[in-house]
This record gives C-alpha cells, structure tokens and sequence, in this order.
C-alpha cells in the first residue's frame, strides 16, 4: 500500500522549485488557491517515520500526517534540492533524523515565524 | 411595523450587576476602614492542575465577570445551596438558569492561616495590591472529583448529549478537579479596578458600556459570535450568513466575544485572536459599523451545551438578540454529542434541568439561537458554501483547524479563500512575540505571571 506525504506550497516554496520537473507535479486544491505536492512512500518508510515521531498518525486518505514541522521542512528542502518527488527524498530526510529530533523536541518551545512583514 | 421590531432583551435575572467601586476617594476610605477593623488579606493564586501543577485558572477572571455584571445575577461565590442547585437543576436559588459553579477556593492551609469566619470581610489582593473584597456569609468543604463530576454529567446521567466519561484530558472538568476544597462563600466587591494592558484594553467593553455603544450605533438587533480562535474563512463566512436573521432586516450588528483566560495547547494566544479579529473589520470583510470586537474573562469549561448557556447570558446581558450557534460548540474531544449545543436550544435536555428549549423554561434566557450547521469550500460553486444548501458532498474541502494549524506551523501563508492575509498577518505578529504560533507551557507560564491587567496604586 501506498501513504502520502503533503506538502504546502506558499510562493516562497514555489519559487524554489521553478522550472524544475517537481513544477509538473503540484496539484492545486481549494480552488486552486493552495498548492501541494505529494509524496508517496511504502509501508517500510511510512512504518520508520511513525517509529520516528510518536505524534505521526495515518488518516482516512491514508496521508501521513502530524509529524513535526521540522520534519516537514526538512521534507521540502530535500525535494527542492533533488528536485524529485520520489521514496529516496524522504530516505535523505531520515538520514538526518537526529537533528530533525533533535530540532523536533524543541518545537514546543520556539518555532520560526515567517518572514513577512507584519507592521 | 414596529410590532415586527425586536427589542433588546433585558439583563439576565432583571437587572444588570455592577459591584465595582470606581470612585477612587471613596474606594480609599473603604480599604481604609477595612484596615482599621483589621480585614484578613488574601493574595489571589493561580488554582494549579492537580497532577501536573501548571496554571489552569485564575480566580480573579470569574471576580471581574461577576463584577462587571457578564455574569448577572450572580453576585459572588455560591454558597453551599447555591451550589447544589445550579448542580442539580443549573438553576440559581433565585430561579434563573446559570449553568456552572462559581466559587473563590482556598486550601486548607491558607484557611488555618487566615482565621476567617462567616460574617468576616476579606480583602483580596491581585499582584500584591488591593483588588477586592469578599463578604463571607459561608465556609463549607467541596471535594473536588465530585465536583468536576457533577458539573459536567456523564454517559449515565446525561445519556442525551454526554458521550464520553469526563477526565483529566477535559480542560474544563481539569479546572473543577483542580479547585481548592475550602469555599468562602459570599459576594464581591471590586475595590480598585484593574487597568487592562494593550491590546486588551482597546476591547473591555462590560455589559453596560457595550448595551450603551450598541445603542449609539443604533443597533436594534445584535448577534453574537462566540470565538476562542483566530477567523478563518469559514468563521467570517459563519458570522456574515448568520447574521442574516434579524427581526425585518437582518441584525445590524455582529458582536464578537472571545473568551480570555487559559487555553488549551494549541489554541492560539489571547493577543492574537482579539486582534485577528479586529483586522476581518479593519481590512472591510466586515464593515466596523456592523462588526464589534469585545471579550470576557473566563477560564473556558469546554461544556458545550453548558458553555452555551453561559455564552447566552453573558450575550444577552451585553444586549445581543441573537447568538450564533454552530457545530461542537465550545467543545474539546468526543465529550459531547457533535450538535448537543443546538439540542439543547431546539428541544431541550431534560438531564441538565431543561425538559424544554433554554427561552421556553422558566428563568431561561430572552436571547435567541441562530443554529448553524457549516460551511466548507466548494471548488464547484467556486465559493464558500453552507452545508445545508450546497450539494458538492463529495467534491467538498473542509477548512480543518488541524489543517490550518499545520499551514501555520510550516510557516505557510494560508490561502485567502481559507484565512485572509490580514489576519495571518496579526498571528505572525504575535508569533514574534512569543516564539510560537500556539499556546504553550511557556506562553500559558508567562501569561499567569502577567495577566491581562494591572493594579494602580490604592494604599
């Protein structure tokens, strides 16, 4: 079986990826409005990533879902940087799980906010 | 026509309670004589999760409320009558309907320390200065399990609405589980009003204030719109359909009432929402004439239907003739059945003390419901749609707090169809601020040691 891993683009995100062959794969939801690539792992990596993070759960898509930001983050700088949406991007992530904890354990303490302008 | 018209429905149980003593000349003498006949004093502590012991409430919320007259015709801390009967039938010894227990809880240490006896005057300090005052007329015992039980039901004894046994994930059976056992019963008098710091001060608005601005808005008919979050999309589409209702026109205005106090985590800051709400009116959502942000201090229970009642009264004594009801309303978990709110304003529920609908029973409440379903995106209408009209089941997106959640996490900017740029604006504002989107142990730490006020000088 087949999970998915969502990830949301904003026009930061997507202006990493542009004029890669990731571009061809976002799919547009509400409306068009938000873009989101997906990522489709097997039951061996999705089983390693919800041993990962206890937070981790299936929902009834069979997305993966909750994992920390970190993670997540991690996720799409490794897609932008293999320009791939294949099962080894999410390989790369769990390579680099300790940090990911690491900078997961903290995310209850401190997240970074955006750089936009708020005044 | 006029027959047709609305009126503003009086303050619940008659008349609106005021017990604050603004005038500073006479508030001196008052604490002076307190002094000279030798008052107890008590400073206000924080009551603290029974197991975890991190803040979960803060008494003075519930002395400002009564005060301020949200809460009228409560006057104080319930006596041990009092208290049986709002347990019993949710019903005020006076008659009208009042869902929770409100009570000023000390440990058995701080009662051995303080000497106290009924007929006794106690001042009650806040952040080391005269707050208030606390005539006794009652000490008794609670345990509190029984209390946190017998506030909330359960499956058994509430078979209509109450799914779930209550327990210590229930933020609000958490509050009743974490109180103190010894009851000092009597009314308060606030002696030294508090100064509200920026932002919350820009949006006390108590019960006589407000009646007074709806009127010189010219506001004959006013809906209100409970809130504990920032608005997305489906929030302001919520208000702006709801309001629709009205008496021969819809209402002509929207009265936003957030709750503040402790939250849960993951909820957004206090700060936050009053201010992501402001901006829906500032950036023309919402027209500012017809839009209004306001708050009340309370350390939310989560009841669902009981918090409903609560929201019903504090409305009605602000002057609203509608509230807005929507799904799992002031809810958290499975606790509740997901419309039990609406069950309780359409038919009633006979095991909370209502064997017919909250306006139809004796000492019920004169403000109406307007009970929503929901609204979710339909990317075939190209719109935000309501539930009930739109057909799109299966192409329907619903905008999910967890979704949204997530978005702001990843500090991704929500789409404008599922929250307005303005309002991201004020959550990555606050987020600056604290180092966090969401409530949190820090957050929640810092506001107690802060609170949402400050004393002046009155000694």
């Amino acid at each position: 079986m087949e999970y998915i891993l969502e990830v949301f683009l904003d026009d930061y995100r997507l202006s990493k990826i542009k004029g890669s062959p990731v571009e061809s794969n976002i799919e547009a939801v509400f409306g068009g409005e938000l873009k989101v690539l997906r990522v489709k792992v097997g039951e061996e990596v999705k089983n390693e990533i919800l041993k990962a993070f206890e937070t981790a759960r299936i929902d009834s898509r069979a997305c993966i879902t909750d994992t920390p930001v970190a993670f997540k983050r991690a996720l799409f700088e490794e897609i932008a940087k293999q320009k791939s949406l294949g099962e080894e991007v999410v390989k790369a992530v769990l390579a680099r799980i300790d940090e990911i904890k690491e900078l997961a354990a903290k995310e209850s303490e401190y997240l970074p906010p955006p750089d936009i302008e708020t005044e | 026509m006029s027959e047709l018209y609305f009126k503003r429905p009086m303050p619940h149980g008659g008349k609106l309670v005021e017990r604050v003593i603004t005038d500073k000349k006479v508030a001196k003498k008052f604490l002076e004589s307190c002094k000279r006949t030798k008052c107890p004093v008590y400073d206000i502590k924080p009551t603290l999760h029974y197991k975890r012991g991190v803040p979960v409430r803060n008494v003075y919320r519930e002395i400002m409320s009564v005060c301020y007259g949200f809460f009228s015709p409560v006057e104080g801390s319930m006596t041990s009558a009092e208290l049986e009967s709002v347990l019993s039938k949710r019903r005020l010894l006076s008659g009208w309907v009042f869902p929770y227990p409100i009570l000023f809880d000390i440990s058995k240490e701080d009662y051995k320390a303080l000497g106290v006896s009924e007929g006794d005057r106690l001042i009650i300090r806040l952040k080391g200065k005269p707050f208030a005052i606390l005539d006794i007329e009652e000490i008794y015992e609670i345990d509190p399990e029984e209390l946190a039980n017998r506030t909330f039901g359960s499956p058994e004894t509430n078979p209509e609405v109450v799914r779930e046994k209550f327990d210590d994930k229930h933020p609000g059976w958490v509050i009743y589980r974490s109180h103190n056992p010894i009851i000092l019963a009597g009314k308060y008098t606030i002696i030294n009003e508090p100064i509200f710091k920026p932002p919350f001060d820009r949006f006390w608005l108590p019960p006589r204030k407000c009646r007074e601005v709806m009127e010189q808005k010219g506001w004959r008919t006013a809906i209100a719109h409970q809130t504990r979050n920032v608005p997305h999309v489906g929030h302001e589409f919520l208000m702006k359909n709801a309001a629709y209702t009205g008496d021969v026109e819809p209402c002509h205005g929207i009265l936003v009432n957030a709750i503040i106090g402790v939250k849960r985590r993951g909820d957004y800051p206090d700060e936050a929402i009053l201010e992501a709400h402001e901006a829906v009116h500032k950036a023309g959502y919402i027209k500012p004439e017809r839009h209004m942000v306001t708050f009340t201090l309370w350390d939310m229970r989560y009841g669902n239907p009981l918090e409903s009642l609560l929201h019903g009264i504090i409305r009605q004594n602000m002057g609203c003739t509608h509230h807005m009801f929507g799904r799992d309303h002031a809810a958290v978990g499975e606790y509740y059945d997901k419309f039990a709110t609406q069950i309780l304003w359409l038919k009633g529920i006979p095991s909370y003390g209502f064997d017919k609908p909250v306006n139809e029973v004796e000492g019920g409440l004169l403000i109406r419901p307007q009970n929503m379903r929901e609204f979710w995106y339909c990317p075939v209408c190209k719109e935000m749609a309501y539930s009930e009209n739109c057909n799109h089941t299966k192409e329907k997106e619903k905008l999910s707090g967890s979704l949204i959640r997530g978005l702001v996490a990843e500090g991704v900017q929500p789409p404008v169809v599922i929250m307005r740029p303005e309002v991201f604006k004020v959550v990555v504002k606050w987020w600056k601020k604290f180092g966090y989107p969401f409530v949190n142990e820090k957050y929640v730490q810092w506001k107690e040691e802060e609170l949402e006020v400050d004393l002046p000088d009155l000694d």
